[in-house]
């Protein structure tokens, strides 16, 4: 196959699933895998999985797969296709509601809105949290340590993550060491 | 309160150097509550409302939630400077760090203390998320007196019975809008 068709190919892949990730990209990672091994073959199944496995413990947001797997099938230049095709689409239907919504900027309904969507938003965050840890190896160390985070940035609300998270890290690591 | 008070002048620079500090620290997923704390919490460049209202619309829309967010935060703050400025830099640096990674993991295979390291920081990472979640509750509590009745809704239909996200905003937005029309 030329080069060209490759990346021709990962925009018609990519494109389409960036419009239906309603609810954010979690919703699409099965799919991308069905397209990129299955329909394609352009990576083997468990290539994939690691391709996930790195996308999750590398830092920035899990749908970094697009670049992982674009970067897998054709180097850099498919790395940028599939990033941008990725991306782009969704991004530009949230900026133009962005800016309609923050063009009505300071209108009473605007207020009424934002006050009756906090507690929906809030109830989507806790939820998010609750579903990853229910994902979750389960050990009895993870769920003390996020216990402990989440006691310790309730009481220090300014406190850089940071460290925090790094030792969080680090004690996992010593726990395992240890048993 | 929200638009009323004089918002800081955020300069493009400003806002590059925060969202890619939060792109390459932001181990472990939950996004989301790092950006709240330091928009919200530290900086104070969005109040709680206008963050959680463009939560909500970042969750219904296509698109990872977090490039959503980062979007509508740059639009609020600098136009469309500040959308591509913010998205550039959430993106592009851990893009970069997540390749090298890639090239790393191939040449070394899977190390067992690594798998760990990461699990110990996305727990924490889930904390922070959970303290976040806290906080917004509290605050939509004092001046929507329905808060805690909505807030228990979403969390059992969507983190319980694991129902699907979009058509329980979309029943729930209604409702949820109409009962918080009078301030407490």
């Amino acid at each position: 196959m030329r080069d060209d068709d490759v990346l021709w190919q990962l925009v018609l892949v990519f494109t389409p699933l960036s419009l239906l990730s309603l609810g954010g990209g979690q919703s699409v990672i099965a799919d991308i895998g069905k397209q990129v091994v299955d329909v394609h073959g352009w990576v083997s199944q468990a290539d994939f999985v690691d391709l996930f496995a790195i996308s999750r413990a590398a830092p920035g947001p899990g749908s970094l797969l697009s670049t992982l797997v674009g970067w897998r099938i054709d180097g850099l230049a498919g790395a940028l296709v599939a990033s941008l095709a990725y991306f782009v689409p969704s991004s530009l239907i949230a900026f133009a509601v962005s800016r309609v919504w923050n063009r009505y900027r300071g209108q009473a309904w605007q207020g009424v809105l934002e006050r009756g969507l906090a507690p929906l938003a809030t109830g989507l965050i806790l939820s998010g949290a609750f579903t990853v840890l229910l994902s979750s190896s389960g050990a009895v160390s993870t769920w003390l340590i996020v216990a402990a985070s989440a006691a310790v940035f309730i009481l220090r609300p300014k406190l850089n993550p940071l460290p925090i998270l790094l030792a969080a890290g680090l004690a996992k690591v010593a726990v395992s060491a240890f048993s | 309160m929200s638009g009323s008070e004089p918002k800081p002048a955020v300069t493009l620079p400003d806002m590059f150097a925060l969202f890619a500090r939060i792109g390459l620290t932001s181990f472990g997923g939950g996004l989301s509550a790092w950006i709240y704390r330091e928009v919200v919490d530290r900086r104070r460049w969005l109040s709680e409302d206008e963050f959680l209202a463009g939560l909500t619309l970042s969750q219904i829309l296509p698109g990872p939630n977090v490039v959503n967010i980062c979007i509508y935060i740059g639009q609020r703050l600098r136009g469309t400077a500040g959308s591509v400025t913010a998205v550039l830099a959430l993106l592009l640096p851990p893009m970069v760090v997540a390749v090298l990674l890639l090239v790393v993991f191939r040449s070394y295979g899977q190390l067992a203390w690594l798998h760990d390291l990461l699990e110990g920081i996305a727990a924490a990472a889930i904390g922070l998320t959970f303290s976040v979640g806290y906080r917004a509750a509290r605050h939509a509590t004092e001046s929507n007196r329905w808060a805690p009745a909505v807030l228990a809704a979403v969390f059992l239909a969507i983190g319980v019975l694991r129902w699907p996200l979009i058509p329980v905003v979309i029943c729930l937005a209604p409702v949820a809008v109409l009962i918080a029309r009078k301030k407490v």
